[in-house]
């Protein structure tokens, strides 16, 4: 009677921890807890690995309630065993239906990708520090843009040069019409103005009298 | 007749910012650098400062010389030296062409990094993630993030010569871009760009002393400088150790393109060359040790960051491998570990042992890389490391900006001061319109580097299009102007503008020294060409992410000939012309006198 009793006590331990190490479903976790948080790193103990598989329960009850089936899971259901000095272990996860039926890969692979940020979080702990063997993680989505940076800070910077190339259009026409009105200005002079023994006095500009360029010594017309 | 007096610099220091931003190129900071770990670190610096005595600073003030007295650009001052000569500055003109159509799309390139500078993580960073999510693209992952953005995003390079491609848009965008400021800057001549050098020639001094402060406080830079000064004399005994200053010298200082000829052409008739001549080469010498200082000291920073990353890899792979708690192993102890976990667990060991790597500072300071490649990949690699990245990043590329820039304004004045000059052209039209044609000509031209196979292009005119011909150039202009001018009369010519005569270190390096120093240069080159059997070139593999070595295929060789006789052939060609010409019109002319241009052209 008394061996019966202690074997049933006994058993479901024993038992469980056979499914743990033997299970093709079960997946390794390595933490990198002093790497991730130097100073700050916490001691990994008893309890932390309570908030593991409370923290894993949680993912495969979200998983389950995404695609409506049973979601009892609890922490009995998570199994974990070869805890070793570099903070890693295995875990297999049961159904909570039937405690010696382990739950396949795949399922579990889902609802770790699910979760992984809040699991991440809950240890304050990353991707690259929170390693599920053979799951790999779900890297952010590359940020979209409409249009892209480069090609706004392109058409400001091609904006200002166009501008700067009308300037200079337009101060080469407006210095070339200037010469050219200055040239003809002295052609025209004495056009549709009355005459007095070939001069006028209103052709003379005040008391300043006209520039005569046959006496000039500018440069631009003397050239040896 | 009411032509207009030949336009000059507002003062003899923009003539001076002007060589000195044409000089101080992208050369300095890419190419000595690597030469100087290459040769011995600061040994090196005993041939280079050598050869700049012996061959720079004499070849340098000979061309200014030239400019300053014949007031044209290569072809007449060329012409008027001596009427068979014209082919020279065509040469000059020839070569400074081809210069012009690839180095701007450096440019472009800088360009591109830049504009991809303004985002809150730099695109070269990190690698961009696979379809489902679940890891980076696969050539990203066998190569680095900084070689993928290059090769990948932005040339898009295919996997030889032979698969050509689409033109890549963005880079034919900032090529546009590069072009229209190149044409905004030279429109109206020295003019416009007498006022640009003040700001290219100074800012990237500026950027680079910013880079010396942010770049000896980073991590691990000391490990890069001391590097750098750690001389290994040995290498003085070494031939190619002497070539490569000799050559260094030749090309940093920009000679034979006739850029020289061109700026110098725009002084008064008294303006001191001699002494600007000396002032620029040590400028631009002094930037190239001060540069390659900086790049040793982010050498020695992403060389310090590898390696660390490397031990904290093996770290992680003993402790994984071996489950052993996270303090046991730490960065220092990890190389004793792995000794005696080898001895302890050899089976265990033998498992990982495909994954371990040696870890060695030296091996990382040693990798030397040269040219686009340490500026695009390696320096990208180093900066995106530091702290406040983006801006970082930004004033680099502005720096490489401002000193392509500066240096493309020598590069365009050598070929529009030449083609002003001409009068069948300056008549009809007007010099702002040559010098739009001569941009949009080069920008056509240059469409051709930004498609997919347009980087396996540019490789090909880096390497071919200006090296061999310049050497031949400058040969026949020193040779010319001391025996075929005459060393007597340019002395005298240079006393009627200096009012003293050369001494004798001057005339002895430009009748003998650097004429034996060019012809053995050159004939090296020819060796060197012949020696290297069939000419190869790096090919990107996507697959393994590195180059290999491929050769160049038949038609890829030819053009390779093609370049370098296109400009040599121009002198030999031009004489004959010349000589059938005057054969034409019967009676020879006489010696040409000073400044005044042949009836020829």
């Amino acid at each position: 009677m008394r061996t019966a009793v202690l074997l049933l006590i006994l058993l479901p331990p024993m038992v469980a921890q056979d499914l743990c190490k033997e299970s093709k479903d079960g997946f390794k976790v390595r933490l990198s807890i002093k790497t991730a948080l130097g100073d700050k790193a916490y001691e990994w103990n008893k309890s932390e690995m309570f908030l593991f598989q409370s923290t894993l329960a949680f993912a495969m009850r979200i998983h389950a309630n995404r695609s409506n089936q049973e979601t009892n899971y609890n922490i009995a259901n998570i199994l974990v065993c070869n805890d070793t000095q570099r903070v890693s272990f295995v875990f297999v996860v049961t159904s909570p239906d039937d405690p010696t039926q382990p739950i396949p890969k795949e399922q579990v692979e889902r609802a770790v990708r699910l979760s992984k940020h809040r699991i991440n979080n809950a240890f304050l702990l990353s991707d690259m520090t929170l390693e599920f063997v053979g799951i790999p993680p779900t890297l952010a989505a590359p940020i979209k843009y409409d249009t892209p940076p480069w090609l706004i800070v392109f058409g400001v910077v091609m904006g200002a040069v166009a501008v700067g190339i009308m300037a200079l259009l337009m101060s080469t026409v407006s210095k070339r019409r200037r010469a050219k009105d200055k040239a003809a200005g002295f052609a025209e002079e004495d056009g549709g103005i009355v005459k007095e023994n070939g001069t006028s006095l209103s052709s003379l500009k005040g008391k300043d009298g006209v520039y005569n360029q046959a006496f000039s010594s500018d440069e631009r017309f003397t050239q040896l | 007749m009411s032509k207009e007096a030949r336009p000059s610099w507002d003062s003899p220091m923009q003539f001076v910012l002007a060589c000195v931003s044409y000089a101080v190129g992208l050369g300095n900071v890419w190419r000595f650098p690597y030469l100087c770990q290459m040769h011995g670190g600061g040994g090196f610096l005993i041939p280079y400062l050598l050869m700049l005595v012996l061959e720079g600073i004499p070849l340098f003030c000979m061309e200014l010389a030239i400019g300053q007295k014949m007031r044209l650009g290569s072809i007449g001052a060329w012409t008027a030296i001596s009427p068979y000569l014209g082919g020279l500055g065509i040469a000059s003109v020839v070569t400074s062409m081809y210069l012009c159509l690839y180095y701007n799309v450096i440019n472009a390139w800088s360009f591109w990094y830049l504009f991809h500078s303004f985002q809150s993580v730099l695109p070269w960073a990190e690698c961009p993630v696979n379809s489902n999510r679940t890891g980076y693209l696969e050539e990203c992952e066998v190569a680095s993030p900084t070689q993928y953005f290059f090769y990948r995003e932005t040339l898009n390079i295919s996997s030889s010569i032979d698969e050509n491609g689409g033109i890549h848009m963005g880079q034919a965008l900032c090529l546009l871009l590069a072009w229209i400021i190149v044409y905004l800057f030279i429109v109206r001549g020295v003019k416009s760009t007498g006022m640009v050098v003040y700001f290219t020639a100074t800012f990237p001094y500026v950027v680079l002393i910013i880079y010396l402060i942010r770049g000896v406080t980073l991590h691990g830079a000391w490990n890069g400088v001391k590097y750098l000064f750690t001389p290994k004399l040995e290498q003085l005994a070494n031939p190619q150790t002497w070539i490569n200053a000799a050559t260094q010298i030749f090309f940093s200082l920009g000679l034979g393109f006739g850029s020289l000829i061109a700026f110098a052409s725009y002084n008064h008739h008294n303006n001191n060359f001699e002494r600007q001549a000396v002032v620029v080469s040590l400028i631009n010498s002094g930037t190239s040790v001060f540069a390659s200082i900086v790049t040793f000291a982010i050498y020695g920073f992403k060389a310090t960051f590898n390696y660390e990353s490397c031990l904290e890899r093996m770290r992680l792979l003993l402790l994984n491998t071996f489950d052993l708690s996270e303090e046991t192993i730490s960065v220092e102890n990890v190389s004793s570990w792995i000794s005696h976990l080898n001895y302890t667990h050899p089976e265990r060991f033998a498992a990982i042992a495909s994954k371990i790597e040696e870890c060695s500072l030296e091996a990382e300071l040693d990798t030397a890389v040269e040219g686009t490649g340490l500026a695009f990949i390696v320096y990208s690699e180093a900066i995106k490391n530091m702290p406040l990245s983006q801006l970082w990043s930004v004033l680099y590329f502005i720096m490489l900006l401002l000193l392509g820039m500066g240096s493309m304004l020598g590069n365009v004045t050598a070929i529009i001061t030449p083609l002003g000059d001409l009068e069948f052209l300056s008549r009809r039209l007007s010099n702002e319109t040559i010098n739009g044609l001569v941009c949009l000509l080069c920008l056509l031209l240059g469409f051709g580097f930004t498609s997919r196979s347009g980087n396996y292009y540019f490789t090909i005119f880096n390497e071919y299009a200006a090296t061999f011909s310049l050497l031949f150039i400058v040969l026949i202009e020193v040779i010319s102007v001391c025996y075929i001018y005459g060393l007597r009369r340019f002395e005298k010519d240079i006393e009627d503008m200096l009012g003293h005569r050369p001494n004798w270190y001057w005339k002895l390096m430009w009748a003998v020294v650097s004429p034996v120093l060019l012809i053995s240069l050159f004939i090296f080159y020819i060796i060197n060409y012949i020696q290297g059997g069939t000419p190869t070139y790096q090919a990107w593999d996507k697959h393994l992410g590195k180059s290999v070595v491929k050769e160049y295929p038949v038609y890829g060789q030819v053009f390779i000939v093609l370049l370098l006789m296109s400009s040599v052939s121009c002198v030999p060609l031009s004489a004959l012309y010349a000589f059938c010409r005057r054969k034409q019109r019967g009676a020879p002319v006489p010696q040409q006198t000073l400044g005044t241009l042949s009836s020829d052209m």
